[in-house]
């Protein structure tokens, strides 16, 4: 075995096991290092890997045992006040076709099969003994010289390389220490995402959500189930079992919670309203879970993606979107994985691993949808945290809904007459025409 | 469903070297500083495992041996007081999902 590897990735989530992935099929000789027991082991996400790009990673995916729970073929998003539920639903056979536009996962599974398709990939490569995933390996540091990352320290073992993906997820420590990142990362732009696993008979569960096969469901909350905190829920059917929970800003937990009322308090909050306890009788919860997750404002994101002989990709670099129509991290995570290995193998063409070569990767980016879409959604981005949208939006929708939907022996009002009267219940019109507009502009 | 308790809630989640004694910690907190210059004491509601308590004069303590590596208190502290450094994966305690 050569004594340097081509590249070493530090993380086997979905952004480091998609790079590893485009390295193997290159033929290309690298280290993935992974933390946990096994690839997923530390893994948390809400979550849909939306996108068909898994497809050109894995051919086919959908034909075999594949590691995803259901494909997404139902979404709705639904307003919560205290006692109603007002839902914009949709679904459509559309979403049956291959290659599936959103795949529920559980990462603990999925990344774990992900790493076993990277196992195959590097068996069918040229360099089969000379490429390896390594998990239950903490990396100390990344090792420099003269400024340029040339390997990893772990334990009192190094290992050289020409370049280091570092795709090691949100909690950053080595991005921070190779620079990229400052030590001290505000609370402003972050998140933390809190869920349950709830497991039902199959059978029941199909029933319940109208799942026909491996179709699923997708169901965002806002309103209700955030209890005053910027953020919202979700619910997300997997094949015996459903996930739900919230994201919840952290500056705003910081501000608005208490020893009253305690993260975990919010989630059991959400999970009493009449309308989502009808969803989750008979469940037994199987496993509580938490993580924090970037907003997708990009002034969380990194000074840069790229320094010498380093690359960033996925959670990391804080690459990640919620934009209103889905929160999208995982996808992102995947094609930031391919194009930073991508950079890897045109850095080893040319024997220069710099970071003039390297800003190959960030160009790339640029171009994809990924950092396209972050800089077009950034005003949806902050439309989503105005007060009003977790707070009277929800409230003005259901007050509507109510009267809308009411008949009683009794005269009924016009439709903008209910309006009105229930914009003026709970906020202002001037503030709905304003947030109107706002909101027009920006998805 | 019954309302599940923090207690309940922690005891779904698998650990690694749960048998380990002496295990390293991967989070120091100086509760000096949350003690004399914190005015929100916010780990002690933010925290999804409640590793950051209040006793009953208001001092923060912080065990992490309940802790699920969320990242929560690294970022909502903005004190300087929690710092995260992970020991090596034989000798420290944190998750291993099984759902994730």
């Amino acid at each position: 075995m050569d004594d340097k590897f081509d590249c070493i990735i530090v993380g086997g989530g979905i952004a480091g096991l998609s790079a590893a992935l485009t390295l193997a099929k290159n033929n290309m000789k690298f280290l993935l290092v992974e933390r946990g027991e096994f690839s997923g082991a530390k893994n948390v996400s809400g979550g849909v890997l939306w996108g068909s790009r898994l497809a050109d990673l894995v051919p086919d995916y959908w034909m075999q045992d594949a590691g995803f729970e259901r494909y997404v073929r139902h979404r709705r998003l639904t307003f919560l006040d205290e006692q109603s539920a007002f839902s914009i639903d949709f679904k459509s056979d559309h979403f049956n076709e291959q290659p599936y536009k959103g795949l529920i996962v559980l990462r603990s599974k999925f990344d774990n099969w992900l790493a076993g398709k990277v196992e195959e990939a590097i068996a069918e490569s040229s360099f089969p003994e000379d490429s390896f995933i390594a998990p239950n390996i903490l990396v100390d540091k990344i090792l420099m010289e003269g400024g340029r990352a040339t390997g990893i320290k772990t334990g009192e073992e190094e290992f050289h390389a020409n370049c280091v993906i570092i795709a090691e997820g949100v909690n950053n420590l080595l991005t921070r220490q190779v620079g990229l990142q400052s030590d001290y990362v505000p609370a402003d732009y972050m998140a933390t995402g809190v869920k349950e696993i709830i497991r039902f008979d199959q059978s029941v569960l199909e029933d319940r959500f109208q799942l026909d096969g491996n179709s699923g469901l997708t169901n965002e909350f806002i309103g209700y189930a955030s209890d005053g905190i910027e953020g919202g829920g979700f619910l997300y059917t997997n094949k015996d079992t459903i996930s739900i929970g919230l994201v919840l800003n952290l500056k705003s937990m910081r501000e608005n919670m208490s020893q009253d009322k305690k993260i975990y308090d919010v989630l059991t909050h959400f999970k009493s309203h009449s309308a989502v306890k009808d969803m989750l009788r008979g469940g037994e919860v199987v496993e509580y879970s938490a993580h924090v997750v970037s907003t997708g404002d990009e002034r969380a994101l990194p000074k840069e993606l790229y320094t010498d002989g380093v690359l960033l990709a996925g959670e990391a670099a804080n690459l990640l979107l919620n934009s209103g129509k889905a929160i999208q991290g995982m996808d992102y995570a995947m094609e930031s994985g391919i194009l930073a290995a991508e950079s890897v193998i045109e850095a080893k063409e040319k024997n220069d691993f710099s970071k003039t070569t390297l800003s190959s990767y960030r160009k790339k980016l640029d171009a994809s949808y990924v950092m396209k879409d972050l800089r077009s959604f950034q005003s949806a981005v902050q439309f989503l945290h105005s007060e009003e949208m977790f707070t009277s939006v929800p409230k003005v929708v259901n007050e509507f809904g109510r009267s809308f939907f009411t008949v009683d022996n009794k005269p009924t009002a016009k439709t903008p007459a209910m309006l009105k009267d229930a914009v003026s219940k709970h906020s202002s019109l001037w503030n709905m025409i304003k947030l109107g507009i706002k909101g027009a502009r920006s998805l | 469903m019954k309302k599940m308790s923090i207690a309940e809630r922690l005891g779904t989640v698998s650990y690694v070297n749960q048998g380990l004694q002496e295990a390293k910690p991967h989070i120091l907190v100086e509760t000096d500083i949350c003690n004399t210059r914190c005015d929100h004491k916010c780990t002690t509601y933010v925290c999804p495992a409640n590793c950051y308590t209040l006793d009953e004069i208001g001092n923060v303590h912080f065990q992490f041996e309940d802790c699920i590596e969320c990242g929560t208190c690294m970022y909502a502290c903005d004190k300087g007081a929690v710092s995260w450094s992970y020991p090596d994966p034989e000798t420290g305690r944190g998750v291993k999902w099984n759902f994730g």
